[in-house]
């Protein structure tokens, strides 16, 4: 069995490098955690899981990183070729300690890093109260409240299964409430992607995607369409979405349901998703 | 030895950075905010652009397609009311999402219309809303919020009829929006939002604002 053994000559690289690396890689990880902005931010619970979900797995590349770029630049400098070609040296047939420890340590981290991002897709993917809030602050009416957002070309709206189902043209959402939103489309697939809110989920017709936030933060959002949809692809979005306080939201739902009031009455009850018929329109 | 390895651990700083700098560049772009919004507009609504009463393109590449005329590239100033007038000529096709059937971001919240009822009677009257299911078009301008849905000429009325909506609306800044119909008005598309739907100069176009 071979051992893992340092020529002599290569000792001083050796030490060199390693002391480099441990150096480069400690600012690298002082510098990414530190440094960065990671998406999506901290509006809602979920995006916060996110961001540091991703923080985690770029510190862990950081010195990953930091070494390979090292070794790239060290052999180009100290193992150049000066003179005349080298003859190849004998063959290394397998080290197992190094083959071991190797294969041992990356499979630590994929294991690691495959845990750290189903932990986080399984949280992201259940109703969360904000830690510190007590359960009747946190549910705000007592309940994860259900928003469809309905996708159709080129805009989205929002409808309040709560309220009566009604339907606006801006997403506004109570701050430390749990929500369940369910999207949909009208015609054909979209994406609903409110970034600081930390979701992207497709918009298909006939399919009732859920998915949950709970804002933990006040402030505007965007929205935006991100599934090649037609001509106006790009201007399907709105920079207008708010996460409120709970009290300004009951006003700016009253408010709604009162101007919406009378159009209300010719929108179909509440149902998951739309599938709209016929298939082909003559007019 | 020391310059050597002081220059590997430069190098290596200065790598990082530069890659750090990209990378950091593009995670901390964030979506903009949108510029999004539209004096006199008079169009027209037709069913088939080659056989408008106003201003037909007989010699359209596609004369049977649906679409607004004379045009739906619309210069205005910025900072402005802006009156429009629309001749709607065509028919009901009905909106998918019913809630499109509300007037929204006028001056006054509503649209003046002349149109004639079921039984073929012209009527006239200010609106905040129609019956979804009887709108032929809508004028939209989402980034405005303005929302405008066009009665469809009913079958009763005396052929060659017009329902003519009026309504005024004021522009913000300077920039190109786009309008829209929300109807799924395509005749024999899938879902009715393909061809014209989909192409700059029948049932969409921008608003440039000056």
């Amino acid at each position: 069995m071979s051992t893992f053994h340092i020529e002599d000559a290569d000792r001083p690289h050796a030490v060199r490098l390693a002391i480099t690396w441990v150096i480069l890689s400690a600012i690298a990880v002082i510098a990414v955690v530190l440094f960065i902005h990671y998406p999506p931010g901290d509006q809602t619970i979920q995006g916060a899981d996110q961001a540091s979900t991703l923080l985690l797995l770029t510190a862990i590349a950081a010195p990953v990183f930091v070494g390979v770029v090292m070794m790239i630049i060290y052999s180009a400098i100290y193992f150049r070729r000066s003179g005349p070609e080298l003859v190849d040296g004998p063959p290394r047939l397998g080290n197992a300690p190094v083959q071991v420890v190797w294969i041992a340590g990356s499979a630590i981290i994929v294991l690691f890093l495959a845990f750290v991002g189903i932990s986080t897709l399984a949280t992201n993917s259940s109703a969360q109260t904000v830690p510190g809030q007590s359960s009747a602050t946190a549910t705000g009416a007592g309940s994860e409240m259900q928003v469809q957002v309905i996708a159709q070309q080129w805009y989205f709206t929002y409808r309040y299964a709560d309220y009566g189902g009604v339907e606006t043209t801006h997403l506004y959402l109570p701050v430390n409430r749990p929500v369940e939103l369910h999207v949909t489309s009208l015609d054909i697939i979209h994406s609903f992607w409110a970034y600081q809110l930390g979701v992207k989920a497709d918009a298909n017709p006939g399919v009732d995607n859920v998915f949950h936030v709970t804002p933990q933060k006040t402030g505007s959002f965007q929205v935006r369409c991100a599934e090649l949809c037609g001509i106006w692809h790009g201007t399907m979005a709105d920079s207008q979405g708010q996460v409120v306080s709970q009290s300004d939201f009951d006003t700016w739902i009253a408010q709604q349901q009162q101007d919406y009031a009378a159009i209300q009455q010719a929108v179909p009850s509440y149902a998951p998703f739309y599938f709209p018929l016929p298939l082909t329109k003559g007019s | 030895m020391i310059r050597r390895l002081s220059f590997t651990a430069a190098s290596v700083v200065v790598v990082i950075i530069l890659v750090v700098v990209f990378v950091g560049q593009f995670m901390l772009r964030r979506p903009g905010a949108l510029e999004g919004q539209p004096t006199s507009i008079h169009l027209e609504t037709v069913a088939a652009v080659g056989a408008a009463n106003e201003w037909p393109r007989p010699n359209d590449p596609h004369p049977d397609w649906v679409g607004y005329l004379p045009t739906t590239i619309l210069r205005v100033p910025a900072n402005s009311t802006i009156n429009v007038q629309i001749d709607q000529e065509d028919g009901a096709t009905g909106l998918r999402n019913p809630f499109w059937g509300k007037v929204f971001g006028t001056i006054g919240g509503n649209m003046h219309m002349t149109y004639f009822d079921s039984k073929g009677n012209p009527q006239e009257g200010d609106m905040t809303s129609i019956d979804p299911t009887q709108a032929a078009h809508t004028f939209a301008i989402p980034d405005l919020g303005v929302f405008v849905p066009l009665l469809g000429v009913d079958p009763s009325a005396p052929p060659g009829s017009t329902n003519v909506i009026t309504f005024s609306f004021k522009t913000q800044g300077p920039g190109i929006y786009h309008w829209q119909c929300f109807v799924p008005c395509a005749a024999k598309t899938v879902f009715g939002n393909g061809g014209p739907m989909q192409t700059l100069g029948y049932m969409g176009g921008e608003l440039i604002v000056t």
